[in-house]
């Protein structure tokens, strides 16, 4: 196969884009608005995976003292915890820890400094052996009973359940991202179909001097990979420039929340494998719709 | 001198049962000038694309150059198109582009360089009397002008065997004379010419040799 002829099929395809540059370019700018629409939503997803990483999701109850709690009343429950056979590990963190840990991460410090005394209790970290809801609300009823504790709670669950939702909604990217993959697949199908319908008169004389089949698919093969190509740039851009938008906003608020949540940036990498990807799209839906008409052209003869 | 167009037993049925061809067998030397006559119906533009590639014989068979088109696959047999120049009846122009561009069609399908389709389109174009021509599109051409450019892209190939399907059918007689010469001129250096006409004072000019065809069969010479 000689390397001209596939520049020569890449000239063609380029100047039929460029002979109708305004139609070409809504026709990226559309498909590229489609494809950012999944791609968006995967980046949140994982920049709020990331953040959630950090997330203490074993199974755990912390066991908060009243305030004017001491510590041989902090020594008298930590006997009873440890003596639970529900619970596999107990941390105690003493309230003068507790009052450091807030100041150093949070913007709290000058606050937490003006208080003439400490408003945080002794509190426990429990691992508890089962993470069944019913077990954890006997374990949370039983253990709030015990002397001087104020309060049992068990936030790990709402990490669980943001993973889970996570998880639920990297899902629903996956199927949008693979219908509007197929809708690429079609919509620039049905665009190389309307050409190669345009051009029947031209096909068939190429056909009839001499053009094999590889000779006839190959120019609109080009074209349909220059717009998969183009819209899948064009998603990753619109991504990359929406993430970037997002990221200025998180970045403000983020801070009030002692959190380092943000959205991440797409590589260069994933860039370019999702250009490729559409790229790749636009092949097989040129191909498919070159050969049928070919069928269809044949057919008719 | 070699058989360049063989057809022995060469028959062809279209689709719907129409017998365009029966039991042809006859045979074109390289370099040799054979006009193919009969009426309307008779199956002449069918023996043409038979021993151009367009078609395929149903049954029976059709070497050109050596090769038994039967066996050739549809890749293959496209390429031998490309080695035979076609002239087709209605011309098969596209109104779309230039007389230059129309001509460089088959050298693109080579994938020539832009540089020597451009010295072979030029010299085709020569060759037709239509260099000067070059730009103007198809629609500004007479009858006799068109069909001069659909001989020069079948030329420009440089073909071993022109194939001309009623070349002078829709022409006054003064350009189905230069049309005819022309075709003379290229069996004169070399090139194995079949063609099909209903011109008889026109292929009386030429003095080629006749394969007469009725109802899809061959008419036997005359003594």
């Amino acid at each position: 196969m000689s390397p001209r002829l596939h520049a020569q099929a890449l000239a063609e395809a380029l100047r039929r884009m460029a002979s109708q540059p305004v139609a070409t370019a809504i026709f990226i700018v559309v498909l590229g608005l489609a494809l950012a629409i999944p791609l968006v939503a995967a980046v949140l997803l994982r920049s709020v995976s990331a953040a959630a990483a950090h997330l203490d999701t074993d199974p755990h109850v912390n066991v908060y003292l009243v305030p004017d709690a001491g510590d041989e009343d902090a020594k008298r429950v930590e006997q009873a915890l440890r003596a639970s056979s529900e619970a596999s590990a107990v941390r105690f963190v003493p309230k003068a820890q507790a009052l450091a840990e807030l100041k150093a991460t949070t913007h709290l410090a000058e606050v937490l400094a003006s208080l003439d005394r400490n408003p945080l209790p002794h509190a426990f970290t429990v691992r508890v052996r089962s993470a069944e809801p019913a077990r954890l609300a006997q374990i949370k009823a039983e253990w709030s009973q015990l002397p001087k504790v104020d309060q049992v709670v068990a936030d790990f669950e709402w990490g669980q359940r943001l993973a889970r939702w996570v998880q639920f909604g990297e899902r629903v990217v996956y199927a949008i991202g693979t219908l509007l993959g197929l809708a690429i697949l079609f919509v620039v199908g049905q665009l190389i179909r309307l050409q190669v319908v345009t051009q029947r008169a031209e096909i068939e004389l190429s056909q009839l001097i001499g053009a094999t089949a590889s000779d006839v698919r190959r120019r609109f093969l080009y074209h349909g990979v220059l717009q998969g190509f183009l819209a899948g740039t064009a998603a990753v851009s619109i991504a990359a420039a929406v993430g970037a938008w997002l990221n200025t906003e998180v970045q403000a608020l983020t801070p009030q929340y002692a959190s380092d949540f943000k959205v991440l940036s797409i590589s260069l990498g994933t860039a370019l494998a999702l250009a490729g990807c559409a790229a790749a799209l636009g092949f097989l839906g040129a191909w498919l719709a070159v050969d049928r008409e070919l069928r269809v052209f044949a057919g008719g003869r | 001198m070699s058989e360049m167009i063989q057809f022995s037993a060469a028959a062809k049925r279209y689709p719907g049962g129409q017998e365009a061809l029966r039991s042809v067998t006859a045979g074109i030397e390289s370099g040799e000038m054979v006009a193919v006559t009969g009426h309307s119906g008779a199956g002449k533009s069918t023996l043409l694309k038979l021993a151009a590639g367009i078609e395929r014989a149903t049954s029976g068979s059709v070497v050109v150059s050596g090769q038994n088109l039967s066996a050739l696959g549809e890749t293959a047999l496209a390429v031998l198109r490309r080695r035979i120049g076609f002239v087709f009846q209605d011309h098969k122009l596209l109104f779309d582009r230039n007389a230059f561009e129309n001509v460089a069609l088959p050298l693109r399908i080579a994938g020539l360089s832009r540089d020597e389709t451009g010295r072979r389109v030029r010299a085709a174009l020569d060759k037709v009397g239509l260099l000067a021509r070059e730009k103007a599109m198809p629609i500004a051409l007479s009858g006799g002008e068109q069909q001069r450019l659909c001989i020069a892209r079948a030329i420009v190939n440089r073909p071993a065997i022109l194939v001309a399907d009623e070349p002078t059918g829709n022409l006054d007689a003064a350009s189905g004379a230069g049309v005819l010469d022309l075709f003379k001129a290229f069996h004169q250096v070399g090139v194995t010419v079949l063609l099909s006409s209903h011109d008889e004072g026109g292929l009386d000019r030429l003095g080629c040799r006749r394969i007469g065809l009725v109802k899809g069969a061959l008419v036997p010479p005359s003594p």
